[in-house]
């Protein structure tokens, strides 16, 4: 993928992630420790796949992680239109480790929107659904 | 003084959460077919479920992460996509047997037919797993199955030739009216109720539910330790009842109403009374551990928020899928399906599907990323993979075996 | 994406194709085979039967365990019924075994149901006595023998 034409990034404090071992398939958990989802695919800015590369481009950065039904395409080919992919702004990641922490609360999250109409529509219908089980 | 009761506490429901009814019918029919003929393969179960179960323990208390994040993090998408899907058919599978065994045993204390009983039990499942707290709901189905030690007092009361049931256990032979593929697929059925991989998902799982960290890894090694070879006795015992008394009249068991038939002899009516409240209680929580293990392999596959520690609208999805699973336990028994049968295919199954499990908590296990220095020791590892060469072929073999005796016909 | 080790995806096709031959080999059999097993399992049905019976009697048992033994033990004998109805005897040979089988299934088959109407009845009065019905299976359970060691013969 990177090719020496590319401009390189211009060296920055901090550790090297490999996307395959440190993000992808990774949980992720929101500012209070809540599983929001797993980070499915990402997304790199840059030239789109096929296109002639021009000298001087910058090296593509990370922008979002992605989740929903792009696991699928992940799993069995194929790509999703952009419209339907789920981002998590790589600028909410608060830090990588064994987990994904964002800085943000999983609550206004795109990705969080089935858990929300699960919740709103079946779970918290159902009586004792709000209940403490501590 | 606190301290020791809560490892007693721990111990006591480690042995009554043992058996279920993989365990309870699978010993049944091994004993009235092979009598102990077959006893070492609990023991080698046994030592299997200590060692995984332990190493799983550790995982979650190291890392604070479930089996089930560990292998799509470890086996990627697809391959874990593939993982989960089999695990989780068979754990369903397991969901329908326990909840059918519940309700066989409600049909022997009350001679209401057990269809009826299936929808009682899996709302009931459904209710536990709804409202109460799960130290309670472990303690309390863990300690009511511990009235299954009545199979090893009816074993005493029937007074049995020791040295005949020794001779079979230790100089185990394939018996006359059995053949050597029947006896290996049925070594492999025992291996598989001994070793369920739902144990594996319910036993790291249920240490993220109680926060477990890496102090707490003493006790619960202690439970296992002690409380899982105690709860193999038991299944011993099971399978020596069925061999003193069903063996010998040439009956061999399809039915729940044959498993307890040894007790009665043995025990009477008060023993009686005991195997039932035991049977009931020991699938009843082990309906609970499948149905929530269900919940967490898809919760932990997909990211989704999982726990019974949190109010069921904090994990909406997580407890939808587990309403959808008992549902189709129910829709499966309707259609008039043998619960025994059911049972006897989940533990073959299951004992398919180990490597599975086994192979990426063995790899991680070994993370120093996931483990710090909780990493496995070397004798654990060399244990670890001598076991791991016994499950591939147990695994491997299982289908041809069952192929070739009709399903230990 | 790493290359995926291939044995999940495989193993779950092995699962299917598992099933398809259990399937498969459950339909084959010759007739005399097929009446060994159904005598087989009858015969285990029935001893079950007898020994809740004395349990019964001895009170070791209660009764809801007692009928629901008793159920579980004609619920096997009729399966075994129907698997020797459905098989098709070719020769002459096979139809007296068929029909031989079938006779002593439902000497089976009625013994079970009198020992549930000995146990289900209250009054003991016209409904047939619990020894009665023992008698009944045991005469039933000598008859099983002889077929099976018919069919062993061959």
């Amino acid at each position: 993928m990177t090719s020496p034409e590319l401009v390189p990034l211009l060296p920055v404090q901090g550790r090297i992630l490999d996307a395959q071992l440190h993000l992808l398939d990774r949980q992720v958990l929101d500012h209070d420790g809540v599983p929001v989802t797993t980070v499915d695919d990402l997304e790199l800015s840059g030239p789109a796949l096929g296109e002639e590369i021009p000298q001087g481009t910058p090296a593509p950065v990370l922008d979002a992680l992605l989740t929903g039904p792009v696991l699928g395409t992940r799993i069995f080919g194929g790509r999703p239109p952009s419209s339907r992919l789920i981002r998590i702004h790589w600028k909410d990641v608060a830090d990588v480790g064994v987990v994904v922490r964002l800085g943000v609360g999983g609550e206004g999250l795109d990705a969080s929107w089935v858990e929300r109409w699960v919740r709103d529509k079946i779970i918290a219908r159902i009586p004792g659904g709000r209940h403490d089980p501590r | 003084m606190k301290r020791i009761l809560g490892v007693a506490l721990g111990i006591l429901t480690a042995i009554g959460g043992f058996v279920d009814i993989g365990d309870l019918v699978t010993n049944a029919v091994v004993g009235s077919r092979f009598g102990l003929s077959l006893v070492w393969v609990v023991a080698v179960g046994v030592v299997g479920i200590c060692l995984f179960a332990n190493m799983s323990g550790r995982v979650a208390a190291a890392s604070g992460r479930a089996t089930f994040e560990v292998i799509r993090e470890r086996l990627g998408p697809r391959a874990g996509l593939a993982n989960l899907s089999a695990s989780f058919l068979i754990n369903l599978m397991t969901v329908t047997a326990e909840i059918g065994g519940v309700a066989l045993a409600l049909q022997l204390a009350s001679s209401v037919h057990y269809l009826l009983w299936i929808p009682v039990a899996a709302v009931a499942v459904w209710l536990v797993i709804w409202r109460v707290k799960f130290s309670i709901m472990e303690n309390v189905t863990g300690l009511l199955g511990l009235t299954l030690i009545v199979f090893a007092v009816a074993l005493f009361l029937l007074k049995p030739d020791w040295g005949v049931l020794a001779g079979q256990a230790l100089a185990p032979a394939v018996p006359a009216e059995e053949t050597a593929p029947t006896y290996w697929y049925y070594a492999i059925a025992l291996f598989g109720a001994a070793m369920t991989p739902y144990e594996v998902f319910f036993f790291s799982s249920g240490a993220v539910e109680e926060g477990w960290t890496v102090k707490d890894l003493v006790q619960s090694r202690i439970n296992v330790l002690v409380g899982f070879p105690l709860g193999g006795l038991l299944s011993v015992a099971i399978a020596g009842c069925a061999a003193v008394v069903l063996l010998p009249a040439g009956i061999s068991v399809t039915s729940l109403s044959q498993v307890i038939l040894p007790v009665a002899e043995g025990a009477g009516k008060l023993g009686l009374a005991f195997v039932l409240v035991g049977v009931v209680a020991a699938t009843f929580g082990a309906a609970l551990e499948t149905t929530l293990s269900s919940g967490y392999t898809l919760a932990q596959f997909f990211g989704w928020s999982w726990g019974k520690f949190r109010r069921p609208v904090q994990a909406a999805r997580f407890h939808l899928s587990m309403i959808i699973c008992l549902l189709v336990g129910i829709g499966v028994l309707a259609t008039g399906v043998d619960p025994v049968l059911v049972t006897e295919y989940s533990v073959v199954f299951s004992a398919i599907a180990l490597p599975l499990t086994y192979l990426p908590i063995l790899i991680v296990s070994n993370d120093p990323q996931y483990m710090g220095k909780h990493v496995n020791g070397r004798a654990v590892n060399v244990l670890a993979l001598a076991y791991l060469v016994v499950i591939l072929v147990a695994s491997v073999a299982a289908i041809p075996l069952m192929i070739v005796t009709g399903a230990g016909a | 994406m790493p290359d995926t080790p291939a044995t999940a995806p495989r193993q779950v096709l092995i699962l299917g194709f598992a099933s398809l031959a259990i399937v498969l080999a459950g339909c084959s059999g010759g007739v005399s085979e097929s009446v060994a097993t159904a005598a087989q399992d009858s015969s285990s049905a029935v001893a079950t039967a007898r020994i809740a019976l004395r349990q019964d009697m001895d009170g070791k048992l209660t009764r809801a365990a007692t009928s629901t033994t008793l159920d579980d033990a004609l619920k096997e004998v009729d399966t075994s019924r129907s698997t020797v109805l459905k098989l098709s005897a070719a020769t002459r040979e096979d139809r007296d075994i068929q029909r031989q089988a079938l006779e002593v299934l439902e000497r089976c088959a009625a013994g079970l149901t009198a020992a549930r109407a000995a146990v289900a009845a209250d009054d003991g009065g016209t409904a047939p006595s619990t020894a009665d019905a023992d008698r009944a299976l045991a005469a039933a359970e000598d008859a099983l023998q002889q077929l099976e060691d018919k069919v062993a013969g061959k």
